[in-house]
């Protein structure tokens, strides 16, 4: 059985920007449970003008009650509070060309209890009055600039971070949740020519596959909105104040974040 | 600048990361780009973050984690959905 969630949203900033500011939502003040991001592996391909990225984050996870009350501890890796890290790997796609963004993240820790993958497609709102796309290339040269100034440069209007005509950009997020907790268990089992596996047939191993995976929706509807509002927040501070404003931002948000793991 | 997963390599991280934000938005998004300027410094970054990598075992743990969501996408793609 597999689970779906699926949303669709859009901002209401020019497509770059939103790219850009995928890049840099890490840290935001809805991110606090990320620890960090790094970047595992970059391309850029000058033919195509796409960039490919990889990058892993470390977040603080905790296992929600509903999960340990349904498989041992030790199965997600959780300390008795159920607190636990988990590795999120991130791969993306940028066309700047042709206007669209590609992500696709995944857990990479007790997959076999459940995996998560979250697919996300951005591309700029077409409006009917659009020219081709190399005329927006051109449009957007002043108003790049303005971003990477420092603070002094304050406040550029909104309209200076315009791409041409396309100022809102759409996104389609799909999060598809898949247990198949159980099936390695039995495989590893079956290798092993051992049988000791009392705590799996007291349930039926659908059940419990669907009952993880309805835990895992539930938990991803209350996550999305969040990370919509954490993209937000960065988009914000980018109109406000460009990359300066970011960066003090996202100190701010560290600190916070540090003092918040100190009090745990 | 998000923190590096290792403190060690927070210093060349964000040295790479203002490259990669200052190209990203001056040539990328411009289409102007011709090659990955910030190459150089995203070897001195990844030099530190394999190591680090290494050393914390996680290298492994990518390995076996990207091995495992080929056989998880192969699962998918059973008719039955069932092993």
């Amino acid at each position: 059985m597999v689970k779906v969630y699926s949303q669709a949203n859009s901002y209401d900033y020019p497509f770059p920007i939103v790219t850009l500011a995928y890049f840099l939502r890490y840290p935001n003040p809805f991110s606090t449970h990320v620890l960090s991001t790094d970047v595992l592996d970059r391309t850029f391909d000058p033919i195509t003008q796409r960039l490919h990225t990889t990058r892993l984050h470390l977040k603080r996870s905790k296992a929600p009650g509903a999960v340990l009350k349904l498989i041992p501890r030790s199965f997600v890796g959780a300390s008795a509070q159920g607190e636990s890290q988990a590795y999120i790997l991130e791969r993306s796609t940028v066309d700047v060309k042709e206007g669209w963004m590609k992500t696709e993240s995944r857990n990479l820790e007790w997959t076999g209890v459940l995996s998560v993958i979250e697919k996300q497609m951005y591309h700029a709102t077409r409006t009917p009055s659009t020219a081709d796309s190399s005329g927006k290339l051109g449009k957007s040269s002043s108003s790049l600039d303005d971003i990477f100034k420092d603070s002094s440069n304050s406040k550029p209007p909104l309209e200076s971070f315009a791409f041409g005509t396309d100022r809102t950009t759409d996104v389609t997020t799909m999060v598809t949740l898949h247990s198949t907790l159980g099936q390695r268990f039995k495989r590893k089992q079956a290798e092993e020519g051992e049988e000791k596996v009392g705590f799996f047939r007291s349930w039926s191993q659908a059940s419990l596959q669907r009952s993880i995976e309805a835990i895992g929706l539930r938990r991803t509807s209350k996550s999305q909105p969040n990370a919509v509002e954490g993209m937000k927040v960065v988009l914000e501070r980018l109109r406000e104040g460009g990359f300066a404003n970011v960066l003090e931002g996202m100190r701010r948000d560290r600190e916070q974040a540090l003092g918040i793991k100190g009090k745990v | 600048m998000s923190a590096s997963l290792a403190a060690e390599c927070n210093e060349v991280k964000e040295r790479y990361d203002t490259c990669f934000l200052k190209w990203y938005s001056e040539k990328f998004l411009r289409g102007n780009a011709q090659t990955d300027e910030c190459a150089p410094l995203f070897t001195q970054y990844k030099t530190c973050l394999n190591k680090a990598l290494k050393e914390r075992g996680i290298d492994k743990m990518l390995e076996d984690a990207r091995e495992d969501s080929r056989e998880t996408d192969i699962e998918y793609m059973k008719p039955s959905g069932k092993s």
